[in-house]
């Protein structure tokens, strides 16, 4: 089979025309709106527990959860009706068993180390969270899980250097962080 | 060297290689979805499809979701490689331009 160069050009212009419209359409459909929502959470919970007192922060949190599961739910039903891939479903029940006894051993965790105060107890939660997370990416084969190692980092490095404002350190680069990030992918494709 | 594939060069069917080529391996693309991607019509779409299934190119997955019939369809191991060396035949060919 012979073509001409133009011809060849024209053939790679129609490939990286598509390639491009493919990975703004997946992402569009999801991957980098779970990271906005989950950024909010943590901005607007972290943003509370820093300058809020009382029940007020539970309820915050509380709240913030409910909403980013809602809205997290059925995302994730229309990403999976749009581009799947049939061996995560067959693990489906090991990640749900595997999330279950990591809470448990969070939990677990807490109890025995008896953190004195909230902050202990928040860094002990981010970094089972982020545990979680790096795992299901590694289960589920997503290139997108080294964005967990940097979050883990950066927690401790609020934790350990500027325990007055780790909330408020949380917010922002873990939150908005979160949110950047998730505008980088949809620029980036 | 890199050669032309004559089944995948045809528009429609390098379109569609191309867009289960930019997903990760393994995942599946709807039918519906890829058509809308495309902006091809469903005839078309399925037309092509077979050719590139009957190659060997892609495998194709019917399946139910929520008690509606849906299509799937992936890129195998062969149509990929064979996708990339499509692509490295048409670069070579721009080198020597």
């Amino acid at each position: 089979m012979n073509i001409s160069p133009n011809e060849a050009e024209e053939a790679l212009a129609a490939i990286q025309k598509v390639t491009q419209k493919t990975r703004r359409s997946v992402a569009s459909s999801g991957a980098y709106i779970f990271l906005i929502i989950t950024g909010l959470v943590w901005l607007v919970g972290f943003l509370a527990t820093q300058f809020l007192t009382g029940d007020i922060v539970g309820y915050i949190w509380t709240g913030m959860t409910i909403l980013g599961t809602a809205l997290s739910i059925p995302l994730g039903a229309r990403i999976s009706r749009r581009v799947h891939n049939p061996s995560v479903g067959a693990i489906a029940r090991r990640a749900v068993l595997f999330w279950v006894f990591l809470i448990l051993c969070g939990i677990a965790t807490i109890a025995v180390t008896r953190p004195t105060d909230g902050k202990q107890a928040t860094m002990i939660i981010i970094l089972f969270i982020m545990i979680g997370q790096m795992a299901m990416g590694m289960l589920t084969s997503f290139s997108s899980v080294w964005w967990t190692l940097p979050v883990v980092i950066l927690a401790l490095i609020g934790y350990f250097l500027l325990p007055g404002y780790f909330y408020l350190w949380m917010a922002i680069l873990g939150g908005g962080g979160m949110i950047a990030l998730a505008f980088y992918y949809r620029s980036r494709w | 060297m890199a050669e032309l594939n004559e089944t995948i060069h045809q528009p429609v069917r390098l379109r569609i290689m191309a867009a289960l080529v930019t997903l990760e391996a393994g995942n599946e693309v709807d039918f519906s979805y890829l058509r809308n991607l495309l902006e091809v019509t469903d005839g078309n779409l399925g037309a092509h499809l077979r050719k590139l299934e009957e190659a060997g190119y892609i495998a194709v997955n019917k399946t139910f979701v929520e008690r509606k019939p849906r299509t799937y369809v992936t890129a195998t191991t062969e149509g990929r490689r064979v996708f990339q060396e499509h692509v490295a035949a048409l670069e070579a060919i721009l080198k020597r331009k």
